[in-house]
């Protein structure tokens, strides 16, 4: 897929361009603080309709401005997978402060609900915060498989809502201290829909576990990672739904008198984790707590690799790529190979940014260059 | 505050109704004869003084027992369940009900406070107690929300050890659909429900 056109308006600095977008891509270079991140910010605007950066609209709508708009023409790849070649699709996003009032559109319709125009915008978002994915708590990887899945699997966007919903219900009657019988009234809805979230999660990992490893192999030079899925119930061997379910009523079962005690679920998808682990001197480390620098940044730039090919088969699209001066914080050796597997893997059009001219690498005989200075872009 | 500005302000207070379309419809009702209002406001008058909820089941009723309860051609061994007053109009319409209802009064919703005592549901029990096994099915009609859902787990656990099978309405397709437009949870439950044709 490609992006060829786009129009921003009053988005954070940004304050009203429209570009044409070059196939290949284009490198984006300025200062800190001038844009460039934002501009990446509002073209992943189109695929989520929310901030990458965890911001809230409002304070994506320009300083004194009532609303931001974002609008993307993408040419969606034809058949025989000829990238661009196919039909074309626009997305556009609107925010008015004033009653905090999204808008989307898809060829210029409304679509019935929000969720039917996720997805549409097939890209992945490479950026230097993406370290605390392997850095930081369970939270983070929860909301990265949540989102890699919502926008790539069926009905899982709509299991993991109603999920969340009668965890709520649960935990509020488990913190009345209800009868037994009204806690346990829950207990169906939970299973059936947090079954159907860690059945996901669990195929997810199984499919890209091998790949996860051969990425980080190719970007380290030498170690060998793995990536592998800590489900938050005792799943004892059970693989399909109803096993996992059946594995997960059990487990509230056995936790009852705790659950009672904390006034909470203790048991539940809302406990999963990915556990990302290096072998070194034949013993298995946790990145998490004794990965170096490197070491995790290498595990998170793996782990977005898997997401772009994880839309690359389930939407047969070439995803675009957005860069967020993501090579600037790697040794040169695993940025060098960071480019050749960029360069074998990612086939379509690159958006990335840098300070300088002189940091642009990948591609850099080919791409485009434009300078974004005050929030404008210069073509 | 003007008179027609407090008319609009009740008005806009009903579901559905902004201050606009409330502005709309006072300035509608002072355009027609006067009777028209009078006869309005005479209607919500008696609505509010004389409609209670039946005495038995729950229902909107004029008098101690609503039609339905009052009824001695119904058939008293079924009670269908359900969550609000108006869904027994619903299940009445198409004519093809002829037992009696119960109405809980809303569903379970820890979220928001109400538990079992919240709902209408011992009267439930105490009717099916004082029948001496006269009630013989207990069709739990409540919504497939996930609170109806929860609703109608606890309702089975409650019902069942005093004697009546309990039975859910099926969920499936809805008649006069075309199956594409038919969301991916409601094709999955019609064919985990499918029948022998
Ligand atoms: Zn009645």
């Amino acid at each position: 897929m490609r992006l060829s056109e786009l129009q921003v308006r009053h988005f954070r600095n940004l304050a009203g361009q429209e570009l044409d977008l070059p196939a290949e891509g284009v490198a984006i270079v300025g200062e800190n603080a001038q844009g460039k991140t934002n501009l990446l910010e509002a073209i992943y605007y189109l695929e989520t309709f929310r901030s990458f950066r965890a911001a809230r609209d409002e304070r994506l709508v320009s300083f004194g401005q009532e609303f931001f708009r974002v609008a993307g023409v993408l040419m969606e790849d034809g058949a025989g997978g000829v990238v661009g070649g196919g039909e074309l699709v626009e997305v556009a996003a609107a925010f008015r402060a004033r009653g905090k009032r999204k808008k989307v559109t898809l060829n210029g319709q409304e679509p019935q609900r929000l969720g039917d125009g996720l997805g549409r915008v097939c890209a992945v978002v490479f950026s230097p915060a993406d370290v605390a994915l392997v850095s930081e708590g369970p939270g983070g990887r929860r909301r990265f498989l949540d989102i890699v899945l919502s926008l790539n699997v069926p009905g899982y966007l709509p299991a993991l809502q109603r999920f969340r919903h009668v965890l709520g219900q649960r935990n509020a009657a488990l913190r009345d201290g209800r009868r037994l019988e009204a806690v346990h009234a829950w207990d169906q809805g939970l299973v059936e829909s947090g079954g159907l979230v860690m059945e996901e999660r669990l195929r997810w990992v199984e499919r890209w576990a091998g790949e996860f490893s051969s990425h980080y192999r190719r970007i380290s030079g030498v170690q060998p990672a793995v990536l592998r899925y800590q489900p938050g119930v005792k799943l004892g061997g059970a693989r399909d739904r109803e096993g996992i379910a059946a594995a997960f009523k059990e487990a509230l079962g056995e936790t009852r008198d705790r659950e009672r005690r904390l006034g909470a679920t203790v048991v539940g998808p809302q406990r999963d984790d990915l556990i990302l682990t290096v072998t070194e001197a034949g013993e298995a480390r946790d990145l998490r707590e004794y990965g170096s620098g490197g070491q995790r940044r290498t595990a998170a730039l793996a782990l977005r690799l898997v997401e772009a090919a994880t839309i690359r088969e389930a939407r047969r699209q070439e995803p675009i790529v957005l860069m967020d001066d993501v090579l600037a914080e790697l040794d040169p050796g695993r940025s060098e190979r960071v480019m050749a597997l960029m360069e074998e893997e990612e086939t379509g059009q690159v958006l990335l940014t840098a300070p300088k001219e002189s940091d642009v690498r990948l591609r850099r005989d080919s791409l485009p260059r434009w300078r974004i200075r005050n929030g404008m872009v210069e073509c | 505050m003007s008179l027609i500005d407090r008319v609009a302000q009740e008005l806009s207070r009903l579901p559905g109704i902004g201050p606009k379309t409330a502005l709309r419809l006072v300035y509608h009702l002072m355009k027609r004869p006067r009777e028209d209002a009078v006869r309005l406001s005479q209607a919500i008058r008696e609505l509010a003084d004389r409609i209670r909820p039946c005495k038995r089941c729950g229902n909107f009723s004029e008098g101690e027992l609503c039609l339905v309860c009052a009824d001695h051609g119904r058939n008293a061994s079924v009670i269908c369940v359900v969550e609000e007053a108006y869904e027994v109009g619903a299940i009445e319409r198409t004519g093809q009900y002829q037992g009696l209802y119960h109405v809980l009064g809303g569903h379970l919703s820890p979220l928001d406070g109400i538990g079992p005592h919240e709902l209408n549901l011992q009267g439930l029990l105490d009717r099916i107690s004082s029948s001496d096994g006269g009630v013989q099915e207990i069709i739990v009609a409540t919504n497939a929300s996930v609170e109806g859902e929860a609703t109608a787990v606890y309702l089975e656990h409650v019902v069942r050890p005093l004697g009546p099978r309990v039975t859910r309405l099926a969920r499936g397709i809805p008649v006069g659909s075309d199956l594409e437009y038919v969301d991916g949870s409601t094709i999955a439950e019609a064919l985990t429900g499918r029948r022998e044709m």
